[in-house]
């Protein structure tokens, strides 16, 4: 980053410039400047530092007792045993299994398909590309709980128009219950996670599109690159950093952005079919009591993330070159 | 670029590439429409999958009005989108502005602390800032919803962006003048960003009038709580009352699709600016 050089060599250069008795005689005012900066920073600082630097410590310490939220009750010192817990209860391999579902599930949604419709679609005319954009975007701005609301009513079993739909086209034997149906359950709730998602990733798609230098496509005619060559040695490559992104956008956050679906749709359910790995955070924090066990979790989840979180970077910085 | 579709407008791929967008608009689409096509049927028509109503009428919502506080959660859901959308645009228009305006000491560190909060998901933390709540006497209060999220990280990091592009000559120039930092920034900068803070505020309301997670935790009362929880919990309580579910729902959307409605540009554009960064 430009700004951090700056910043950095601004600190370097300082002491150098001005001997030391000087600074001693700075006048009051100018010393007061210096603080400035931090003064208008303060309530930002602050906040993160209560609101969630905080907290990620208490939950670190709390991974280590054994509480049960209720404040009169003492917290006692249990070491690693809640770790050595959550990583031999079945409900967690559930939930690390499905979490893997969801992560895998939401691909197309959020890559595949966008990608795909955003290739076809890139040389459309201006006005409607801005009457399709204002459509598909919609679902971004609902809220979760509408969409789920709405959902529930067009997946419902019998009275559902997706089910009526589906049983005078297809003559279905019976009616697909989609949230209870521990089969069905986990890719209804991924359908309705990708749903809200397909328009938003095509979006950006289209945007990072229009970004690339038409002369590559110029090139590649004079050169007679099939369409297929010039998207596979042209276009992927300088979406690259773009695909990137959004793959760890997805890759981190699908689960948690399915647990308001599974919190008001399924409950975790049918048979712990749909509890991912956020779900059980819940549960155990606010069902169960189970503190130590949640911030366990949440201290494997925090560090999880991390490690992807930097797998991606790693990646985007080695094939940074592309974007240029 | 492909200019031939001009010539021939109706080519094949053209045709492809409208069917494709036309398909994917009614996917998008579609819900919405439903939800409100069932909170205007009769309830004799509900159970029929005619794409209109015969007889248009406003009952449901009457009767979902009746059953839950939904004036006072409306209220509720306007006063803390509101607030913390201002608190969140004010915190983040000084951060940046220290940001852009000075070479300070950690200023690097800082941002870094600052950007870092996304990889922190709310779950995570969520039991250390319930418990906090709890011990201020905040659950089931609109403090308790507002006052954790009164900063955003999102938003510094976006009008980060745009104060770095504010041309320094002018603020030199307001400097040269007398004006102090302080009125520099309200004076000068500010009115020459209004656009882009405003489009980062109008995101911002969104996301907060949307959000689920906290008051989940942090209220147990429908008066007490937002719409989106309070629509969550007539869900649970009413399960086949589907004329009035969906007239809640339409309810709960309003505010940000008429949003959305007026300002889509702006709306999309600032969703995927953000997403790029």
């Amino acid at each position: 980053m430009n700004y951090d050089s700056a910043a950095a060599s601004g600190t370097l250069s300082q002491p150098k410039a001005k001997p030391r008795a000087k600074k001693e005689r700075k006048p009051l005012p100018v010393r007061l400047a210096k603080l400035k900066p931090y003064l208008y920073l303060l309530p930002v600082l602050l906040s993160i530092a209560y609101w969630i630097y905080r907290p990620l410590i208490q939950t670190f310490r709390l991974s280590f007792y054994e509480w049960n939220l209720l404040p009169t009750s003492p917290e006692k010192y249990v070491g690693m045993r809640n770790f050595e817990n959550i990583a031999t209860l079945p409900e967690m391999g559930t939930a690390l299994l499905n979490t893997l579902y969801y992560t895998i599930g939401v691909v197309p949604f959020s890559l595949i398909i966008p990608i795909a419709i955003a290739i076809m679609t890139d040389s459309i005319g201006k006005r409607s590309k801005n009457v399709y954009r204002a459509l598909i975007f919609l679902p971004m701005i609902m809220a979760p709980v509408a969409v789920s609301s709405v959902w529930r009513w067009i997946m419902h079993p019998t009275n559902g128009i997706l089910n009526q739909a589906l049983q005078s086209w297809f003559g279905l034997s019976e009616p697909i219950r989609f949230f209870t149906d521990e089969r069905w359950a986990i890719w209804s709730i991924t359908f309705i996670t990708g749903w809200k998602l397909i328009g938003f990733s095509t979006l950006i798609f289209s945007a990072a599109m229009t970004g690339i230098n038409r002369e590559y496509y110029e090139a590649a005619k004079i050169d007679r690159a099939t369409r297929w060559q010039t998207i596979r040695h042209i276009t992927l490559p300088l979406l690259s950093p773009t695909i990137l992104f959004m793959a760890m956008l997805s890759t981190l956050f699908a689960s948690e952005w399915s647990f308001s679906y599974v919190n008001v749709l399924t409950q975790g359910g049918p048979l712990n079919s749909t509890t991912n790995i956020y779900y059980l955070l819940w549960k155990y924090g606010f069902q169960t009591f189970s503190v130590g066990w949640s911030s366990a979790a949440a201290v494997l989840i925090f560090i999880g993330f991390g490690i992807i979180a930097l797998g991606f970077m790693k990646l985007t910085r080695k094939l940074s070159f592309f974007d240029d | 670029m492909r200019t031939s579709s001009f010539g021939s407008k109706l080519s094949v791929s053209t045709v492809c590439k409208h069917a494709v967008l036309i398909a994917l608009g009614f996917l998008a689409i579609f819900p919405l429409y439903w939800m409100i096509v069932t909170s205007l049927k009769s309830d004799g028509e509900i159970f029929n999958s005619s794409l209109l109503p015969h007889h248009w009428t406003l009952d449901h919502y009457k009767m979902a009005w009746d059953s839950i506080p939904m004036a006072r959660m409306l209220g509720n859901s306007i006063g803390v989108s509101l607030l913390q959308t201002v608190c969140q645009v004010v915190t983040s228009i000084l951060a940046a502005y220290a940001f852009t305006r000075w070479d300070f000491r950690g200023s690097s560190l800082i941002y870094g602390l600052i950007g870092l909060t996304w990889l922190v998901p709310f779950q995570v933390i969520m039991i250390p800032n319930y418990v906090v709540i709890s011990d201020f006497g905040w659950r089931d209060t609109l403090t308790g919803l507002i006052v954790p999220n009164v900063v955003s990280a999102f938003a510094v990091m976006q009008l980060y962006n745009a104060f770095k592009s504010f041309p320094k000559a002018l603020i030199e120039a307001a400097r040269l003048d007398g004006a102090s930092d302080w009125s520099i920034l309200w004076r000068t900068v500010f009115p020459n960003l209004k656009a882009s803070i405003a489009s980062i505020g109008i995101l911002l309301f969104i996301t907060s009038w949307n959000d689920y997670f906290w008051p989940l935790l942090v209220t147990t009362k429908m008066e007490h709580s937002t719409i989106q929880k309070g629509l969550q919990m007539f869900m649970s309580s009413e399960m086949n009352l589907w004329g009035p579910l969906m007239a809640a729902t339409t309810i709960a959307s309003l505010p940000v699709l008429i949003l959305y409605l007026l300002l889509q540009r702006q709306i999309i554009d600032s969703f995927v600016k953000g997403g790029l960064r």
